[in-house]
């Protein structure tokens, strides 16, 4: 068990940076296909491919063959107290062997019990108990695919009474007890701290640097008493400066912008993603001053993109 | 109540139970509903039930869009009101249970039959049939979109040989009371249909090149398309035909070759590999 985990520790520890991705929305495909863009690689979500036996499927063959791909998913549920569902790991693991992503990802959360799918990145309990049962699990989806996995903090609208643990040091223990790795979303980071009455800069510092291997950044919605994770926008200022702090405690890691909602052109898309590069040479101001925005009413979180195929008719 | 008496277990099933059924479980044994509070913080902005609040509303918000994306024609027939009370029904009636969204609508034309407004009553209203059609149209056509095949990617000659002839890997064949298929073409070009007379229709779909085909064919067409699709040849399709709807054979042999130039380019038939495997 302890070879396994420090084999996966060595794993994680040896994983490139390709640089500055994006994730692959059903929107650009022919655009990413005839113009061959100048993006370091792309995430995609695991769920919106490995089922398909059309056109996303053939989208993604050509793609993985032209750039270095991620999987990142959202239905592992590794949190959930329903048994781990055999037929989705086999299918990832299916997929995995097809596009040989660079690693694996999906979110420290559950998505339902009792067979449901909520189809949302739940809250964790965090505690000694769930942190067990969380940990146990990763072994075994790890020893299942042969390889670690990475762990990404969603962004959270409530805290638990029962939670005795902070969320970055479970996520460090997570990765000490099983070798997995970290993917850092600093937008997440920020809704959460906002949400939940927590320091966004205490928490990068806390986490386990050297052990992330990615990172997000995306756009949210204010709502002004709380704020929701719409991904369906430009990234703030404030959440540039979190990357910035992270970017310079990582020593730089694979970074990638997320949006999923009023999906622009790929062009606005990817210059968003190139604002990254003039944040990771400045410096870290630690003054976080929200800048004014507007408010909106009644925002739908987006965690990812769930896609529902958008049917091509001749 | 002492927090410790939550199991994880027990606090997944409840926090679940506020998402998929608008109302708390109640906990175990006990009589009295978990309250929110005894669960879940309050922040500075925010009570506990606002926190957990975000939550319920996001779950049914963004699966009712999912839902309004699988069936945009029929959101289109039913009003975007009335489609999401069927919605919000149905996701109560039927949580999802896939690990993918696309499943989502799967049960949603079944749903739609069994709790149509006149069920039980002698006097059939005819507008739920349209729709339960048109529902069960535009879920098939995203399974067709994705399905496993191989892409009916070659070209067939118009002189390809009768014997040669065999139906695409990807041909489904629909036969309705209604027209969904033109109803369906028109909403998706952005016209606006207006909701049509019963009428009876047939359809094909094909893929090619991972872009789906959608062709209005007559009922003889329709019939002699599933014969080939059970493994006849032309020749026997033809003569199933005679049988069955009383044409003379000549008949059958004088539309044929309209028949098959109008199947090929439509992507119907594909040419049999005669060099095998
Ligand atoms: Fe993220």
């Amino acid at each position: 068990m302890t070879e396994q985990r420090d084999s996966y520790s060595d794993v994680i520890r040896s994983l490139p940076n390709p640089g500055l991705g994006l994730g692959l929305r059903s929107k650009h495909f022919n655009y990413i296909l005839e113009h061959n863009p100048e993006v370091d690689w792309f995430e995609v979500i695991s769920e919106n491919f490995m089922d398909s036996g059309g056109r996303p499927h053939h989208i993604l063959r050509q793609l993985a063959e032209r750039y270095p791909v991620v999987m990142h998913g959202v239905s592992l549920s590794i949190g959930s107290t329903d048994p781990l569902n055999k037929e989705y790991l086999t299918k990832l693991k299916l997929l995995a062997k097809e596009i040989k992503p660079l690693w694996i990802s999906d979110h420290l959360c559950w998505t339902g019990v009792n067979s449901l799918n909520t189809h949302d990145l739940l809250p964790i309990v965090l505690n000694e108990e769930s942190l067990k049962h969380i940990c146990n699990r990763i072994n075994r989806v790890q020893d299942f695919l042969h390889r670690p996995l990475v762990f990404e903090n969603p962004s959270t609208y409530l805290t638990f009474k029962q939670s005795t643990i902070n969320e970055w040091d479970f996520l460090r223990y997570m990765t000490e007890e099983t070798g997995c790795g970290l993917l850092l979303d600093v937008n997440n980071v920020y809704v959460s701290a906002f949400n939940n009455d927590f320091d966004p800069v205490h928490y990068i510092h806390q986490l386990p640097h050297s052990r992330i291997v990615q990172m997000h950044i995306a756009g949210h919605q204010h709502c002004g008493t709380h704020i929701i994770d719409t991904h369906d926008r430009q990234v703030v200022q404030e959440v540039w400066k979190l990357f910035t702090l992270a970017w310079h405690l990582t020593g730089g890691v694979a970074t990638l912008l997320e949006w999923d909602s009023n999906i622009p052109d790929f062009e606005v898309y990817h210059a968003e993603l190139l604002k990254a590069k003039q944040h990771m040479s400045s410096i870290f101001d630690m003054e976080l001053n929200p800048e004014k925005q507007e408010y909106s009413e009644e925002a739908v979180s987006n965690p990812v993109n769930f896609m529902i195929n958008d049917i091509v008719v001749n | 109540m002492e927090n410790s008496t939550f199991s994880l277990k027990q606090l997944q099933n409840w926090m679940q139970g506020m998402l998929v059924h608008h109302e708390p479980l109640e906990n175990g044994n006990a009589e009295v509903p978990v309250m929110v509070e005894q669960v879940v913080n309050s922040s500075k902005r925010l009570s506990a039930v606002r926190h957990m609040d975000i939550y319920r509303y996001s779950y049914i918000a963004r699966l009712r869009a999912c839902m309004q994306s699988q069936f945009s024609a029929l959101a289109y027939a039913l009003g975007s009101e009335l489609f999401e009370l069927f919605a919000d029904q149905y996701l109560d009636t039927y949580p999802s249970e896939s690990y993918t969204l696309n499943t989502l609508g799967e049960k949603f034309p079944a749903f739609l039959e069994e709790t149509r407004p006149d069920a039980g009553q002698e006097e059939k209203e005819t507008w739920p049939d349209f729709m339960i059609e048109l529902a069960g149209f535009e879920y098939a056509l995203s399974v067709i979109f994705d399905e496993r095949a191989n892409e009916n990617s070659t070209v067939t000659p118009n002189n390809t040989p009768d014997e040669l002839l065999v139906p695409a890997p990807v041909l489904h064949l629909f036969h309705y009371q209604y027209p969904i298929c033109d109803y369906y073409l028109e909403y998706s070009q952005g016209k606006e249909p207006e909701l049509p007379f019963p009428e009876e229709s047939y359809c094909a779909v094909t893929r090619h090149n991972y872009k789906l085909g959608l062709f209005t064919i007559r009922g003889a067409q329709y019939y002699f398309l599933k014969s080939m699709q059970q493994g006849n040849t032309v020749e026997n399709a033809k003569n199933d035909l005679v049988k069955t709807f009383n044409f003379s054979r000549a008949e059958v042999d004088k539309i044929w070759p309209e028949w098959k130039k109008s199947f090929i380019e439509a992507g119907f038939f594909i040419a049999k590999n005669i060099k095998g495997p």
